[in-house]
């Protein structure tokens, strides 16, 4: 397969509603090696969210070929859980499971499927609340939490899972403007931790700053990909100029 | 006049002849104890059937979801009374169940058919409450369970049905709310609840008024202030859920 040494490689995929009515994603083609973060960037409606949603087939393509560590998760005989197991998603809206405590949060999915035993995993989220300064809330429920605080557990649930890339739909959109900062400090550490990572997002600043590569997204198809210079300062594509001489 | 006779009949004193009371109350307490079994029983052995059925409507294959559907169709647009017939002298026509008296007046030959035709019935209606509860869990949470890598049946356990069951817990009290009034049609096929007890006393008594009126006064007395008390504890929950 055509995938070589690429930890993702999308290709030819198309996500159509209504028997092809709705054309959310147009013949896209993405490749991600270890350790690169790319930013997708786009106006709303552009299919950013449902190409991320696609890589962990929160969203079922309607055709191509999704390869994740060489295997196509698009094969309807691959078992996608033990794959997503591998790929942390962080949601716009958190997500958290609001009947849990914080620590419950980060240690279910991991004990579930047996991945660590209790204590092992509990050890584990004190060491991550301790990193982003929520030791204190271990005990607490969601609803406690700012949204900055949700949003950053919610990484670090997804972080528990030792994941090999993370994708973020939007994860600062739905924050009060105070509470962006926070959560993009952490994103930004990671990044430079060599963590892979696939970031939708609105924040120009932080996508040119913190991005190995940056995607442009319209209509569904992807537009333009370079690095974050020469897409923001030499941007080739009219619908991106249009869209950054609006954004920026 | 023509109408004078019917005023004779629906005199005060007819609606509230209550002399048979101390000889008969027993058909009245036993019957009361009859019904409430019949209903809490029926709904109770409901849940589990319901659960399946529920998640079953909710999948994705269409023949499991067609078999949910039917089921639930035919339950829902079928008279109560024809479904415990045909249960009764269908089903427990071949089944025999050995005529075992408890509490000496719960015979079991008739109340167990009873039972199971009442819970039939009534997982086709909790199915849709427990549905309806699954439903109204935000889709967020099965996407942040199955991104982690749950399964399904992980993720519902795990995630989904903890929080939808404050959305279920208060229908299903009133699905119990419900089953003590139409157990009632028991009596049609002689099981000795509180409807059947009314019937009983009424023909050896010849006071025709009074013991329904009895009987409508013990039904009115136990779902009332139970219906209350499920809209106070749905109201607490209501304001718990800010999150």
């Amino acid at each position: 397969m055509a995938t070589n040494d690429k930890l993702i490689s999308v290709q030819h995929l198309v996500k159509e509603y209504n028997q092809g009515e709705v054309v959310a994603l147009n013949d896209c083609n993405l490749e991600l090696g270890k350790g690169e973060v790319v930013a997708i960037i786009g106006p709303s409606g552009s299919g950013k969210s449902t190409l991320l949603r696609s890589l962990n087939l929160l969203e079922t393509p309607s055709r191509g070929a999704i390869y994740f560590e060489g295997v196509n998760l698009a094969d309807k005989s691959v078992d996608i859980n033990l794959h997503r197991q591998k790929m942390g998603m962080v949601f716009q809206h958190f997500n958290l499971f609001p009947h849990k405590t914080v620590l419950q949060n980060i240690v279910m999915a991991p004990v579930t499927l047996k991945l660590k035993n209790k204590a092992g995993a509990e050890a584990q989220a004190y060491q991550l609340l301790d990193r982003i300064g929520l030791r204190d809330k271990a005990n607490e429920y969601p609803n406690m939490l700012s949204g900055g605080q949700k949003q950053r557990i919610a990484i670090v649930r997804a972080l528990a899972m030792d994941p090999e890339v993370m994708l973020f739909d939007e994860p600062t959109s739905a924050l009060d403007p105070e509470m962006v900062g926070e959560v993009l400090d952490l994103m930004r550490d990671l990044a430079k931790e060599g963590i892979t990572m696939v970031v939708v997002t609105h924040e120009m600043g932080f996508a040119r700053e913190v991005a190995s590569r940056v995607v442009f997204m319209t209509d569904g198809s992807i537009r333009e990909e370079n690095t974050p210079s020469e897409l923001f300062d030499h941007p080739q594509d009219p619908r991106l100029q249009d869209f950054l001489s609006k954004v920026l | 006049m023509w109408w004078s006779n019917l005023f004779e009949n629906m005199s005060p004193q007819s609606f509230v002849n209550f002399s048979f009371l101390p000889k008969y109350t027993v058909f009245f307490t036993q019957g009361v104890v009859y019904t409430l079994l019949l209903a809490i029983v029926s709904v109770a052995l409901a849940v589990i059937p319901a659960l399946l059925l529920a998640l079953m409507r909710l999948s994705k294959k269409k023949l499991v979801k067609g078999i949910s559907g039917a089921y639930i169709a035919v339950f829902r647009s079928t008279p109560l009374l024809v479904q415990l017939s045909i249960i009764y002298f269908g089903l427990f026509g071949v089944i025999q169940i050995p005529r075992v008296v408890l509490f000496d007046f719960i015979d079991l030959s008739r109340f167990i058919p009873g039972v199971v035709a009442l819970a039939l019935n009534s997982s086709a209606y909790v199915a849709e409450i427990f549905r309806a509860g699954i439903l109204a869990v935000d889709v967020g949470q099965t996407e942040a369970a199955r991104s982690l890598g749950m399964t399904n049946w992980q993720s519902m356990r795990l995630v989904v049905l903890p929080q939808a069951i404050k959305n279920i817990l208060p229908a299903l009290a009133n699905e119990v709310v419900t089953m003590v009034k139409e157990s009632s049609i028991c009596s049609m096929l002689g099981m000795a609840e509180l409807m059947f007890g009314a019937k009983t006393v009424a023909s050896s008594t010849y006071i025709t008024l009074s013991p329904y009126v009895m009987a409508a006064l013990i039904y009115f007395a136990i779902n009332y202030p139970a219906s209350k008390v499920i809209e106070a504890i749905e109201r607490r929950m209501r304001r718990g859920d800010k999150r």
